[in-house]
């Protein structure tokens, strides 16, 4: 019960944000010069078929009425036509969202992998030629751009030992898993070196609390007392860390789905924007920010998780 | 422990992937990696390459460019005839099928035009000169015209005069181009938009034997250096747009051949001729001496590219004894004297942001007019933006390029140097009426040797008003796996795939 009410308020919640992320978009996008009917045309017609087109279009009618039809179009779920396709934009979009959210929770799940042994050897043996090394490791990823580290890793496992493809999606659960392991690794890579830290720095907080030493008294061994004890308590942070991040690598994509030649969301966003194709970026906009919204329901499912204390407000 | 966890989920992930690690290599099948996806397989509703390029593979024309680009050669129309004034085309269509295994017939050809026609077309006025159609029987179209227009017969071998099936159009509308039947040598097998456009073999292929491939993938890849990449790690066969800085290396393992295709492409600087100082054609031209095109030519597009002389690239009519402007700083500064601009002047020029290639040789172009005192700063901005700005008339100097759908120079000279037309020589505003006159002309002149006269005129008009900065002709890079016979890149930028052979 107290899990749908959570969920209601929260859609609640997300209305104001939706129609002021829409009308940002919206507007933001028409401040651009260059609309897509001359865009169309460019160099093969003349001002009048331009204008033929633009009428065919509906670019024609007033902003706050191709706004209005804009709002209709969400509404009854259409998203409106994308122009330059010519399909709806739902369809142009869905086709594109699993390679974005596969990327997003893979690099999620590597992410958490590489991050608890790390961040907590750090910890353990903290101030030692091991968390010295890890620490600089990460700092040094944390300062390379993505899409070179994206090149150095496919030179390395792509191209002078093998193992996964440059590029591509795949078919296939296992062989999208081959696939996808690079790109995810890129992005895995830096949300870790953000992790590792947070992480390292409250387990090594936590460690010295008296409740832990309390655990201790109680004759629990070690590894108990870290699994149960600083483990959980040392997490919260992390976790939100995790999700902001997170949001912000779901606009990150764009630059990932490039050099991997992925068929994500980013790609699309770039190709809709030259080519002024307003249906498919406010469709897109909406998507983003949904997408976003759920990591951050996520995120407060995970702290209720992980302590009992936290109620879903 | 969750070390050793996470070690092991590793492990796995890593044994999962090691035996697909093998490419399997399938000559039956050809995987051409391009850099852009396909919009809409519908003709007459789109305007970019990668559309333009996936519908000349599955549909097929009346007529169609031969494969060096010099002439016309016979499509779905085993052969055709004109009356001698021009005004009346007549096409004996061949014996051919829809993938379907539908015949193409005369009214297949009608119903295709009629809509290029239309008012759904972005193409129209490619097609409005024909004012008659008419079935004479199954297999001949008759097509009429009020007043000659030869640039007619080029136009039909255009993608947007594509001949679909009259009757499934009719019945399924727009959700015809989901599925989309046509006569090309392939057929439209899956479409994974943003990845790979799977097409088959067409079995009713009018060619006999061909194609020899079963199937061809177009996979799309948008940054060149994956394009590179994945060309080196064997998983598609032949890619488009190689960086012209790898051209060398490309090949350097010996299991590459990199190539350059004559393209019909000019690269130039738009000059707004109707702001000072640009509307006096001294200044045009000192900038023309300027610019030290061999230069950039080696230097920053290693050698894939040769020396413009006008707005027009080497193509059908072109005229050979025109020769590009030198580069000759001291006649520049001669000229801008002359000009009353002996201290030079400032200006600034629009860049293309995102285009590396586009950067450099703007850099260059800016450090040679530095040399003779025209301080140019550069103004990076995006394609769609540039294009709208250089339309207004609010820019004094834009680097930019065309390409021809056709291989008649009719289309190229129409955009790049008549006013007013559609573009007014592409937003120079630069005016010439004995041009305006020629232009007119050839459209109702028979070709021949009398209408490459006036296309040799025109040219040297444009080399002599110098509307443009003429850089060069910037040739298409492409490679291929050395398995692969019979990919090439044609002048008009697409490729036909029924003749690749995978071995």
């Amino acid at each position: 019960m107290t899990l749908l009410l959570f969920f209601l308020r929260r859609l609640i919640q997300l209305l104001p944000v939706m129609i002021g992320i829409t009308i940002v978009a919206f507007i933001l996008l028409r401040i651009l010069p260059g609309d897509p009917a001359s865009l169309m045309i460019g160099a093969r017609g003349s001002e009048a078929d331009v204008e033929a087109l633009r009428q065919q279009l509906g670019l024609n009618a007033p902003l706050w009425q191709q706004y209005l039809t804009f709002l209709g179009d969400v509404l009854n779920g259409s998203f409106g036509q994308s122009v330059v396709q010519r399909r709806p934009v739902s369809l142009v979009v869905a086709e594109r969202l699993w390679p974005t959210i596969a990327l997003v929770a893979y690099a999620t799940v590597l992410a958490i992998i590489i991050t608890l042994p790390l961040a907590t050897i750090s910890a353990i043996k903290r101030n030692s030629l091991i968390d010295f090394s890890i620490q600089a490791v990460f700092v040094a990823v944390m300062s390379m751009p993505a899409f070179w580290l994206g090149v150095l890793l496919i030179l390395l496992l792509g191209i002078k030992l093998p193992l996964f493809p440059v590029a591509g999606y795949g078919t296939g659960f296992l062989d999208r898993l081959w696939h996808l392991f690079l790109p995810a690794l890129v992005i895995a890579l830096g949300t870790s070196a953000l992790t590792i830290r947070s992480l390292r720095s409250s387990l090594i907080a936590v460690r010295s609390a008296e409740f832990v030493d309390t655990a201790r008294s109680k004759g629990l061994n070690e590894g108990e007392v870290l699994r149960r004890h600083i483990m959980r308590n040392s997490l919260i942070s992390t976790v939100s860390v995790l999700s902001v991040h997170t949001s912000w690598v779901i606009g990150g994509t764009v630059v990932i789905e490039a050099v991997f030649a992925l068929p994500g969301l980013g790609n699309l966003l770039v190709t809709s924007v030259f080519a002024r194709d307003y249906p498919v970026v406010q469709g897109l906009t909406i998507v983003f920010a949904l997408l976003v919204m759920a990591i951050s329901i996520l995120t407060d499912l995970a702290y209720a998780a992980i302590d009992p204390r936290i109620r879903l407000q | 422990m969750r070390k050793r966890l996470s070690a092991a989920i590793l492990g796995i992930l890593m044994a999962a992937a090691a035996p697909l690690a093998t490419m399997a290599q399938d000559s039956s099948t050809f995987r051409l990696g391009i850099y852009q996806d396909a919009q809409t397989l519908d003709p007459i509703a789109s305007s970019d390459n990668g559309s333009i390029w996936v519908q000349l593979l599955i549909y097929d024309t009346l007529i169609r460019p031969s494969k060096d680009g010099t002439q016309l050669e016979p499509g779905l129309a085993e052969s055709w005839t004109s009356n001698a004034e021009g005004t009346e085309f007549t096409f004996k269509l061949r014996d051919a099928k829809f993938s379907d295994g539908t015949p193409v017939t005369a009214n297949d050809v009608i119903a295709s035009l009629k809509r290029a026609q239309g008012d759904q077309s972005n193409w129209k006025r490619f097609f409005a000169p024909i004012t008659k159609m008419e079935a004479v029987d199954g297999k001949t179209v008759k097509l009429g015209l009020d007043k000659p227009f030869t640039p007619l017969l080029n136009n039909l071998a255009m993608f947007s005069a594509s001949i679909l099936p009259a009757k499934q159009l009719e019945e399924k509308g727009a959700a015809f181009f989901d599925a989309p039947i046509g006569s090309g040598p392939f057929t439209l097998k899956n479409w994974a938009r943003g990845n790979k456009i799977e097409l088959a073999a067409n079995p009713n292929y009018w060619q006999a034997g061909k194609p020899s491939v079963k199937q061809a993938d177009l996979m799309i890849i948008g940054e060149d250096n994956s394009r590179v990449l994945q060309l080196q790690a064997g998983q598609i066969d032949a890619m488009l747009n190689v960086p012209v800085n790898q051209m060398q290396s490309i090949g350097s393992s010996g299991d590459i051949t990199a190539k350059v295709a004559p393209v019909f492409r000019i690269d130039f600087v738009q000059l707004n001729n109707r702001e000072k100082p640009f509307d006096d054609p001294r200044v045009r031209q000192a900038l023309n001496y300027a610019v030290d095109k061999e230069g950039i030519i080696q230097g920053i597009l290693f050698g894939t590219a040769t020396p413009a002389t006008s707005s027009m690239p080497v193509m059908r009519y072109h005229n050979e004894e025109l020769k590009p402007y030198a580069y000759d700083p001291a006649k520049a500064k001669e000229l801008l004297k002359e000009a009353g601009l002996a201290d030079g002047f400032s200006t600034n020029m629009l860049v293309t942001s995102g285009d590396a290639t586009a950067q450099q040789v703007a850099a260059a172009i800016q450090a040679n007019l530095q040399e003779v005192g025209v301080k140019a700063e550069l103004q990076l901005i995006e394609s769609g933006t540039q294009w709208d700005t250089t339309k207004s008339g609010k820019y004094q100097m834009s680097l930019s390029y065309a390409t021809s759908d056709t291989i008649d120079p009719d289309q190229l000279i129409g955009f790049t140097a008549v006013n007013p037309e559609r573009a007014n020589a592409y937003h120079t505003e630069w005016k010439n009426e004995r041009l305006n006159e020629l232009y007119a002309q050839e459209r109702v002149t028979p070709d021949g040797p009398e209408r490459e006269k006036m296309f040799k005129e025109m040219e040297q008009l444009v080399h002599d008003g110098a509307p443009y900065i003429f850089l060069y002709n910037k040739g298409a890079t492409y490679a291929f796996r050395n398995n692969v016979e019979g990919f090439e890149v044609l002048p008009t930028s697409n490729w036909r795939l029924e003749d690749v052979v995978v071995k």
